[in-house]
């Protein structure tokens, strides 16, 4: 059955650059088949009724790329009835109104033919692949010519031809419906001479037709028709109808009103970029199709070994260009259908306050889940839902994005997740992206060097969206300034929205102030040092024993983890990861970053704890491979379990939470209490000078209590056992100061008692904190207990504070 | 196609509005916009708004009038140019033949105007080849390569014994003439004899290479002929194995080749790029690089991916002349598939001339031969009979090669990047190259010279392997870097150097070396 097939794939070669040439900026040139792709993506995003949806643009080895688009019914060169005029009617007001839609948008066709006009049952035409000329810049990009000859226009043969050429072609068209196909089984060459001869003559149309012995027929023809046909053929471009006066023409012509096509339900009903996506994970493979039509033909690279190799010379020998195979391969959902037979039908419309269900693939890890058809056919479909109610969902999106985001949506999630909303389409166009700045050759020397693994963002399309971005977002906030890196942090949002670089900026533009405040100031040292120092004590109090260890060595995170924090991580890793990382980011929020740096140093601990500092340096001069899941699950384990206070920074754009419990709390207990050390952030600023020189972050008083509360800390009094007596926290240990001996490392040194209970303390896994009325003091105490209970329990040393 | 690279001309956009005061006086604006114009004219719109402080109740009209203006004005630019050709063509100004002559050149790329051709002898048999590798034959097609092989080495083996012997009575003869001489025999007598001698040497030699390639020949057509056979019988009949080999009986089959000398070599894991890592393998051998290519090192694995896409391949320093290949010094079996390597030389001694002559002419350089190649060109040798699919012949001058420093603009570093992008091209997916770009280390070569040459030359592969890479085409999953034999003692030195150059992923995995170091 025809109707089977949803959609097609059809392949070529993009054009091989010769062997030595390099761009302008000195680097090797883009490769064609990257250029097709940058120019491509904006097809993907063109939907109309006549017009076959682009699905896909594969780049596979070689310079092969693969174009998959929507397919229905068939070609009309493949009816081998005729059609009536009411019929030649109806499919040429629809292929006037799409071809309308693309020569508004400034795309010209250039290979219209009646093999790429698609038609089915119900009268519904669709142009197939009528993006080419496009995608390969006028044919630039490809070794073959673009088009069938009999369709050129005179002056697309001798070099020229705009959007007018098309409407050549269309009048071509109807006039092969209308009295059989045209310069049949002829040549190239002499098809395109007989064209030519045409711009001779007054009514093409009418010599077309005598030449054809078809006089008589071609008079037949309705006078409305044969007037659209003489309209379109006409030898002076300038003299040509244009589709906007042709579709309004033909629509009153047409007489049949567009079927009322019953919107279909369950499977079918869902949008064609979705079902391509399951049938994909379903295991849909495009390649075997297209082997198995002898469209991808593989012949052995032996047999096409170049023989010679000249230095500033020609390649002697080797592959000769591959011929462009004009078919197409069909697939249907067949494999998709069996796959999901078993949903019910109620399933394709989930419900937004159905309790949520459990699916079965929850429990497994997120890059499998994104790879499960059935996992993402419910996700898919439930987002779809939220999103569409954005913003009155955000919350649902939010606790949803916590568990994992279909990757198909991610941009949606993320712009959601970030609170984009308003016509951020006016806000970018007002922003002068093109007045040359002093930035701009700095900009210009990084985008060429920014994640260029990833193909989208290596061309040429690439770069230039880029640019605009980062120019926009600079021209908007005229208090910060570009740091190297700011490409990397805005390249996962552009590779997301490749094709909306309004919602790319506005992602940007949320993100920073959230995750980045005053990162980008011209004079960030401060930011930088509080944000490493907050690392280094989330470090320290998650992994002490490494802590320590680089600690001793000297191995500070100034010397590797500013590009870490700066560029939330996006320098550092691959797209494909950063992804993963940000889903997180965006729903746990700023404090994140801090624990994925401790969870990335956890990773490496067992090489970090044998490295010295020449090693340690070498390692994070080029990170070895990082399990990103892993990372995000410990880095949000970390993060849920370390009371607030913790990771408190100056810096920072959240609102400060005022509580005036916590005063009170503070102030009752002032002069009984023993502790001055956990109180920074109620109360008492303490410089930040000595803030950031502490290995172990400060608690703040309410989170102290909440621990205490909950027995989850061991409390070590360091005043004079005076001091104690007097007045203690209930369960704390006093460790006087001055008892502690500093060569000792012995912990049973501490007595009897003492040692029981951290012991008890460091088997529980509780937090130790250590209170004292002096700075420092605490300090060494607490160097001191954790060097002891590293000798004891090598391994799993419990946390400090 | 001339026509279309006249693109872009610029037009002046005029835009009035009254000024403040005075309803008649008008403030004009002119501002040259460039016609097709690439960007969004939206955006051009508020461009000018800001930089003329244009009062922003006429943003909307202005944003019309412009996207008006620009699609006039394109308009206007497509039919004027198209115009202006198809007058040109309707005054015979157009050199109309040789536009339809590359018409006619460029259809020819498109299967429907292609003249159709159906696939060639090689296809054919390399895809039977292939098929059969891949199927249960593949012990029977080993086992009657191995015994073509056989036969073919033994005869070598005669021919050496042979000439050997008549060297050898050669030699006696000449000693008890030269014992004589002044006695009774003469100088003149002596020069005969030699000449004697020479003509029965190139004689013999002739006679047993003339067998040889008699040998080869009929080895070839017969081991064609056979497997096109079975491919047939394999298709029709689904049969396991192909019969009728032309080899009777297979019993006495030579032992497997004794596994080759014990090689020092160390393997690593390495992951290059800077974001994306892409992961390769690198071995450390301490070995000749003709051993690396010889046969006793080949197995079923070079049969059974002779026609995959995941070729080996090896690079080979050699002089400019491809006739004095060093692998010519190999003893060499039948190869099935291609062409002998001796026909290949020439064939490539041929093909190079003139574009060498025309790039040497180029780089008006004035050499005595003008037409042969230069440091820095490679030529390319196809095989099925060598441990490697396909050996790089990277041209270089030895004296240079043996110099203290090498920049790493050097001809010879620049041939090698063009090896390994060739390989990338060509889906040759593993590659072994001469780590000190020499075959021996001679005198001269001390361990920091080494050391540095091996560094020079990782880098720049290192370089080359992630250019290559971002080409897209074939991974290079293994390279292998041969130091020469009497390099053993620098071993340990340069599997330290590695790891430095490379950053290793994953623990070490030291072999222990199993000869003397």
């Amino acid at each position: 059955m025809e109707d089977d097939y949803k959609f097609a794939a059809s392949t070529f070669f993009a054009k091989n650059h010769p062997g030595e040439t390099c761009g302008s900026n000195g680097l090797p040139l883009t490769p064609s088949s990257i250029t097709i792709l940058g120019r491509s993506q904006r097809l993907l995003q063109i939907e109309h009724p006549n017009l076959c949806t682009y699905l896909d643009i594969i780049r596979g080895k070689h310079e092969r790329i693969i174009v998959v688009a929507e397919v229905i019914g068939k070609a009309l060169a493949e009816y081998t009835t005729k059609f009536s005029y009411e019929e030649i009617i109806n499919i040429a007001t629809q292929v006037a109104c799409g071809m309308k839609l693309l020569h508004d948008g400034n795309i010209i066709h250039r290979t219209l033919s009646d093999d790429n006009i698609l038609l089915d049952s119900n009268g519904r035409v669709k142009l197939f692949h009528y993006g080419m000329y496009y995608m390969t810049n006028e044919g630039k990009e490809v070794p073959f010519p673009l088009g069938l000859p009999r369709y050129f226009s005179p002056e697309a043969i001798i070099g020229g031809g705009g959007p007018s050429a098309d409407v050549w072609a269309f009048g071509i068209i109807i006039l092969e419906l209308c009295i059989g196909k045209l310069w049949n089984n002829l040549k190239p060459s002499p098809t395109m001479r007989r064209i030519l001869t045409l711009v001779h003559s007054n009514n093409p149309a009418e010599r077309i037709a005598r030449e054809h012995y078809a006089l008589d027929a071609y008079k037949e023809i309705p006078e409305n028709i044969r007037g659209i046909i003489e309209k379109c053929l006409k030898i002076y471009p300038s003299e040509r109808a244009t589709f906007k006066d042709l579709h309004s023409e033909l629509s009153s012509m047409n007489t049949r009103t567009p079927s009322e096509i019953k919107p279909v339900r369950g499977l079918m009903g869902c949008k064609l970029q979705y079902l391509y996506h399951w049938w994909q994970l379903a295991g849909g493979d495009i390649q075997a199709e297209l082997k198995k039509s002898g469209l991808i033909k593989n012949s052995p690279p032996i047999l096409s070994m170049p023989i010679a190799i000249l230095l500033d010379g020609p390649t002697i020998g080797g592959k000769t260009g591959a011929l462009f195979d004009r078919r197409i391969a069909k697939y249907s959902l067949d494999l998709l259908k069996n796959r999901l037979s078993h949903i019910p039908p109620s399933d394709f419309y989930p419900l937004m306050h159905e309790r949520r269900r459990d699916y079965e693939a929850m429990a497994l890890p997120k890059i499998i889940r994104e790879r499960d058809t059935e996992y993402q056919f419910y996700r898919l479909l439930w987002f779809q839902r939220l999103l569409h109610g954005y913003p009155y969902t955000a919350q649902c999106i939010r606790s949803e994005a916590e568990i994992d985001i279909p990757p198909l949506v991610r941009g949606d999630v993320w712009a959601a997740l970030l609170g984009v909303l308003g016509d951020i389409e006016t806000h970018y166009e007002r922003i002068d992206k093109e007045t040359p700045t002093h930035t701009d050759r700095q900009i210009d020397v990084d985008i060429p060097r920014c994640h260029q693994y990833c193909w989208l963002l290596c061309g040429a399309e690439g770069h230039k969206k880029l640019k605009r971005l980062l120019k926009a977002w600079l021209l908007t906030n005229p208090q910060y300034v570009y740091w190297q890196g700011l490409d990397s942090l805005t390249a996962p949002f552009l590779y997301l929205n490749f094709c909306n670089e309004a919602r790319a900026f506005a992602c940007l533009t949320a993100f920073v102030p959230k995750f980045l405040h005053k990162f980008f100031l011209k004079d960030n040292s401060a930011v930088i040092k509080e944000y490493l120092a907050k690392f280094w004590q989330m470090a320290a109090f998650h992994e002490p024993q490494l802590a320590t260890h680089l600690h001793d060595i000297n191995f500070v995170p100034e010397l590797f983890a500013i590009p870490w924090f700066l560029t939330m991580f996006s320098h550092v890793f691959p797209l494909h990861k950063i992804v993963h990382l940000w889903d997180a980011l965006l729903v746990e929020g700023p404090s994140l970053p801090l624990f994925m740096g401790a969870a990335i140093l956890r990773q490496l601990r067992d090489t970090l704890l044998d490295s010295g500092f020449n090693e340690c340096i070498l390692l994070f001069s080029d990170l070895p491979e990082i399990d990103i899941g892993e990372c995000v699950k410990e880095s949000i384990d970390m993060c849920r379990s370390t009371p607030k206070s913790l990771s408190y920074r100056r810096f920072t754009n959240e609102p400060e939470i005022k509580d005036p419990m916590v005063r009170y709390a503070y102030i009752t207990y002032l002069n009984t209490f023993i502790c001055k050390i956990i109180i920074y952030r109620d109360m008492v600023e303490i410089p930040m000078e000595i803030l950031l020189n502490e290995v172990c972050p400060r608690i703040s008083l309410s989170d102290f209590f909440s621990l205490i509360c909950q027995d989850k800390c061991c409390v070590i009094d360091i005043r004079s056992n005076l001091l104690y007596e007097k007045s203690c926290i209930e369960g704390s240990i006093n460790i006087p100061y001055s008892g502690v001996h500093l060569g000792q490392h012995e912990l049973k040194s501490l007595g009897p008692q003492p040692y029981k209970v951290l012991v008890e303390a460091v088997k529980m896994n509780k937090i130790i904190v250590v209170a004292s009325a002096e700075d420092g003091t605490a300090q060494l105490v607490r160097d001191k207990v954790f060097d002891f209970i590293k000798i004891l329990y090598k391994g799993s040393p419990s946390r400090f504070i | 196609m001339t026509a279309t690279e006249l693109e872009n001309t610029t037009k002046t956009f005029k835009f009035s509005f009254p000024t403040c005061t005075n309803e008649d006086l008008l403030f004009k604006l002119e501002v040259p916009v460039e016609i097709p114009y690439p960007g969004s004219t939206r955006e051009l719109v508020q461009r000018i708004l800001k930089m003329f402080h244009i009062p922003v109740y006429l943003e909307d009209d202005l944003n019309e009038k412009l996207a008006d203006f620009v699609s006039e004005e394109t308009k206007n630019f497509h039919h004027n140019r198209d115009a202006a050709l198809i007058d040109q063509l309707k005054n015979n100004e157009l050199d109309l033949e040789g536009i339809i002559k590359n018409w006619e050149k460029q259809f020819k790329n498109v299967v429907d105007f292609a003249e159709q051709k159906g696939s060639s002898d090689e296809e054919v048999f390399a895809a039977a080849y292939h098929k059969l590798v891949h199927s249960p034959a593949l012990e029977t097609i080993l086992q009657v390569e191995s015994a073509y092989a056989k036969t073919v080495m033994d005869m070598i083996q005669n021919r050496d014994e042979d000439i050997k012997k008549l060297t050898k009575r050669q030699t006696e003869e000449m000693e008890e003439k030269i014992r004589l001489l002044n006695t009774s025999t003469t100088e003149e007598e002596i020069n005969t004899l030699a000449a004697k001698h020479f003509e029965a040497q190139s004689l013999a030699t002739g006679r047993w290479d003339s067998q040889l390639d008699a040998l080869k020949h009929t080895q070839r057509a017969e081991h064609r002929a056979w497997l096109m056979n079975a491919i047939n019988e394999y298709q029709t009949e689904e049969k396991i194995t192909p019969s009728n080999s032309p080899l009777c009986s297979y019993a006495s089959l030579p032992p497997a080749p004794s596994a080759p000398a014990a090689l020092l070599e160390e393997s690593f894991t390495i992951h290059l790029g800077s974001q994306l890592k892409q992961t390769h393998n690198i071995r450390l051998v301490c070995a000749d690089m003709l051993d690396l290519c010889a046969r006793d090192r080949a197995d079923g694995g070079v049969s059974l991916s002779l026609y995959s896409s995941e070729l080996s391949g090896a690079v080979l320093v050699c002089e400019a002349r491809p006739s004095r290949s060093p692998l010519t010094s190999l003893p060499r079996v039948t190869d099935h598939h291609f062409p002998d390597l001796h026909d290949q030389l020439r064939r490539i001694e041929e093909a190079v001339a003139e574009p060498a002559e025309a790039r040497n002419r180029s780089r008006s350089e004035r050499e005595s031969r003008r037409r042969a190649l230069r440091a820095g060109d490679v030529f390319v040798t196809r095989h099925s009979d060598l441990a490697q699919h396909v050996v790089f012949h990277l041209v270089a001058d030895e004296d240079e090669l043996r110099s203290a420093e090498l920049s790493s603009r050097h001809r010879a570093l620049l041939g090698l990047r063009e090896v390994l992008l060739a390989a990338h091209r060509n889906d040759v997916s593993s590659v072994a190259l001469p780590l000190l770009l020499r075959r021996e280390l001679g005198e001269d070569a001390t361990a920091a010279w080494c050391l540095r040459r091996a560094e020079l030359v990782l880098k720049c592969v290192k370089g080359f392997v992630l250019e290559a890479s971002a080409a897209g085409g074939a991974r290079l999953t293994t390279l292998t870097a041969a130091v020469p034999k009497d390099a053993r003692a620098l071993f340990p030195a340069l599997a330290a150097l590695l790891p430095a150059v490379f950053r290793v992923a994953g623990p070490l995995r030291p072999r222990l070396p199993s000869g003397p170091v």
